[in-house]
């Protein structure tokens, strides 16, 4: 016990360190660039931290750390008999130290490592439990599908630093603002790297799949830090493609995409942690809406308000987990008496996810939205066009109905109704009811000084309340509109090209490699190899062990040299 | 006289004796090769000696030289084969081998 306690004073010493380091820098704006002076030649990719928090930055490496911090706490009482628990709670530690260096550097390179380590750890995380084939298959799949997009980032590291001579981002950025290149090129291999990271389509699929993980972990990794730094990262580089309409039309079509998607098919899961996964895929799609209405500031901010209220989402639905012992939505009913303090903590998470006042959900959400309507209305710095501005507006207005309602509907199957035959009926111990009261509490405090719009801000509202009475009529009834719940079951067949596609055409492919490489290739080194035993047969059989056939060849040898000695003279 | 009908009665000696070697199983009659071309050999010396008119006889002396050293060895090779013959009860070389 006081073992596990250790990694939480750990994680708190270097929390503590951060804060001391990002507090200072809270609330900075932009684009101060200190009197910062790009080399004039093109340095060697390297490797110093670079360390600079500029907007944005401050507020995500708190969220990391203090997420980090309440997931190790929640973790002592939720997975503390583990006994792979101290490779569990390092590898937090690890994968913190990767995020503070994905946000707080302003090396790309570092960037770049930081980015790679999150990636493993969460392969580690997600595969916790692997004695398990889901976790196997999940924690496979998404280091797969994460790392084909990673080379996107690679690639755009490459050419920023072909481009502008720098592999420093405030650097580029300077050179960018004399001299714009390339912008149509980086902001889509920028763009590859978020889909992966981010979970977009058409690479979504990895997200949902990744819930076999420790809950913790989800919380942590699936919901408020990593994921979420995809979108962090096309809003840091957003300077550098914000000329290009190619790219953020791309983009917009993407977040529209998936932001609908990922809320209708949470709006039927019948899985409450699938359900948020797909609902953090969703929401992911938004920040990303707003970078391409070019206003990637407000996407940080809401970015920051999910991260928070989506971590209490993930840490209820342990806390669920651990008195019903699964996540699946028919073990739940009824819960509100029992679990008091879920109850409560969920409910404000829920709020904040369907966009109802006061939570800070509803303050970024109107925020994004706003910024998508000055886009639409040609009053932004954006590059959309008006056309896609206004579709983009469209559906997040409809994907903020879905939302809502599956929102509402998750919360009515989990808390209201019946009550359920429960297994385990003990209390929720405070090392995790304790976290979830702090994100609630941080749900409201993140409202604190956020503007408000007042024609968005009565528009969302009304299609928040429309939305809520939608999924509360959802779930009490259990309807679904027939033709739809059997498509938005089965996730669209979306995964099938991941699933079921592309192993099979990797075999073909593996089966011709293999055929090529044993009738084509090993043919010369097996048919010399044959020719050197050949040759060591036939000169084995002179090796007979008969001394006078030695002596005979010998003999001959004599004579053969003695002709050839009287021919030649 | 001409060196030939010594050179060839030492050739058709040597190469009996290189036959017999060669392709005889029994132990003792390798070894009677063997002497046969020490004898060619000395066939020679002598020949060419008497060819040469040398005044010391080198020829004759290497002969005596060799005649010796075939004797010490005919006598060395036979006790092998008389102890060969103790030990496994056969002088045929193949036989031995196995």
């Amino acid at each position: 016990m006081i073992r596990r306690w250790a990694y939480v004073g750990l994680t708190a010493v270097l929390a503590v360190v951060v804060a001391v380091w990002a507090v200072p820098d809270l609330g900075r704006d932009g684009f101060a660039f200190a009197g910062f002076a790009p080399d004039a030649s093109p340095p060697l990719p390297s490797l110093s931290p670079d360390l600079f928090l500029w907007f944005g930055s401050a507020e995500i490496v708190l969220l990391a750390v203090g997420v980090g911090l309440l997931v190790q706490i929640y973790s002592t009482a939720y997975l503390g008999h583990h006994p792979r628990y101290r490779s569990y709670a390092l590898v937090i530690i690890l994968f913190l130290l990767a995020m503070i260096a994905v946000v707080g550097t302003t090396n790309l390179w570092v960037l770049l490592v930081g980015w790679e380590v999150m990636g493993v750890c969460s392969y580690l995380l997600i595969g916790h439990e692997w004695e398990t084939p889901a976790a196997r298959a999940g924690a496979a799949k998404a280091f797969l599908v994460t790392r084909v997009a990673d080379l996107g980032l690679v690639m755009a590291i490459i050419v920023i630093g072909e481009t502008y001579g720098t592999y420093d981002i405030i650097g580029a950025q300077v050179a960018e603002s004399e001299n714009p290149r390339n912008a149509t090129a980086i902001g889509l291999l920028v763009l590859v790297a978020v889909i992966g990271k981010s979970a977009q389509f058409p690479l979504q699929s990895w997200l949902p799949d990744a819930m076999p993980g420790p809950t913790p972990i989800t919380a942590l990794i699936h919901a408020a830090t990593m994921v979420a730094a995809g979108v962090y990262l096309a809003a840091r580089l957003f300077q550098l493609y914000s000329d290009s309409t190619v790219v953020l039309t791309t983009m917009a079509v993407i977040a529209a995409i998936t932001m609908l998607l990922g809320a209708l098919f949470a709006l039927v899961q019948t899985d409450l942690k699938r359900a948020l996964a797909w609902s953090t895929v969703s929401q992911l799609a938004l920040m990303l809406s707003a970078v391409a209405a070019a206003d990637p500031e407000v996407g940080l901010d809401h970015l920051v308000a999910h991260g928070v209220f989506k971590a209490l989402l993930f840490l209820g639905c342990g806390c669920l987990m651990h008195a019903v012992g699964t996540s699946a939505l028919s073990a739940m009913g009824g819960l509100r008496r029992p679990m008091p303090v879920t109850f409560w903590t969920m409910t404000i998470g829920f709020a904040a996810l369907a966009g109802l006042v006061p939570t800070a959900g509803f303050f970024t959400k109107d925020s994004v939205l706003d910024a998508i309507v000055r886009s639409a209305n040609g009053d932004s710095m954006s590059n959309l066009a008006v056309g896609t501005a206004w579709g983009l507006l469209v559906v997040a207005l409809l994907t903020s109905v879905v939302t809502a309602a599956y929102a509402a509907r998750l919360w009515a199957l989990v808390f209201l109704g019946p009550p359920v035959e429960r297994l385990d009926t003990h209390r929720t111990p405070l090392a995790m009811s304790g976290p979830l009261v702090v994100l609630a509490v941080g749900t409201f405090a993140l409202s604190i000084g956020q503007t408000v719009h007042l024609g968005v801000a009565a528009i969302s509202t009304v299609i928040a309340v429309a939305g809520t009475g939608v999924g509360l009529e959802v779930a009490r009834r259990g309807v679904s509109p027939r033709w739809a719940a059997p498509v938005l079951a089965a996730e669209a067949g979306l995964d099938r090209p991941f699933s079921r596609w592309l192993p099979v055409s990797a075999s073909a492919v593996a089966r011709t490699v293999v055929d090529l490489d044993r009738d084509a290739v090993d043919v010369y080194p097996r048919g010399g190899a044959s020719a050197v035993q050949a040759v060591s047969r036939g000169l084995g059989r002179a090796q007979s062990r008969n001394v006078q056939r030695y002596a005979t060849v010998l003999a001959a040898g004599a004579l053969v040299l003695v002709v050839v000695a009287v021919m030649v003279r | 006289m001409s060196l030939l009908y010594p050179l060839l009665l030492s050739s058709a000696l040597f190469g009996i004796g290189l036959y017999g070697v060669l392709a005889r199983r029994n132990a003792v009659l390798m070894l009677l090769g063997v002497e046969l071309m020490l004898n060619a050999v000395n066939l020679n010396l002598v020949a060419f000696d008497a060819w040469f008119a040398d005044a010391l006889h080198t020829g004759q002396v290497l002969t005596l030289f060799t005649i010796a050293l075939a004797a010490s060895e005919i006598g060395l090779g036979l006790a092998i084969v008389l102890a060969l013959f103790r030990a496994v009860r056969t002088v045929d070389v193949d036989e031995v081998g196995r």
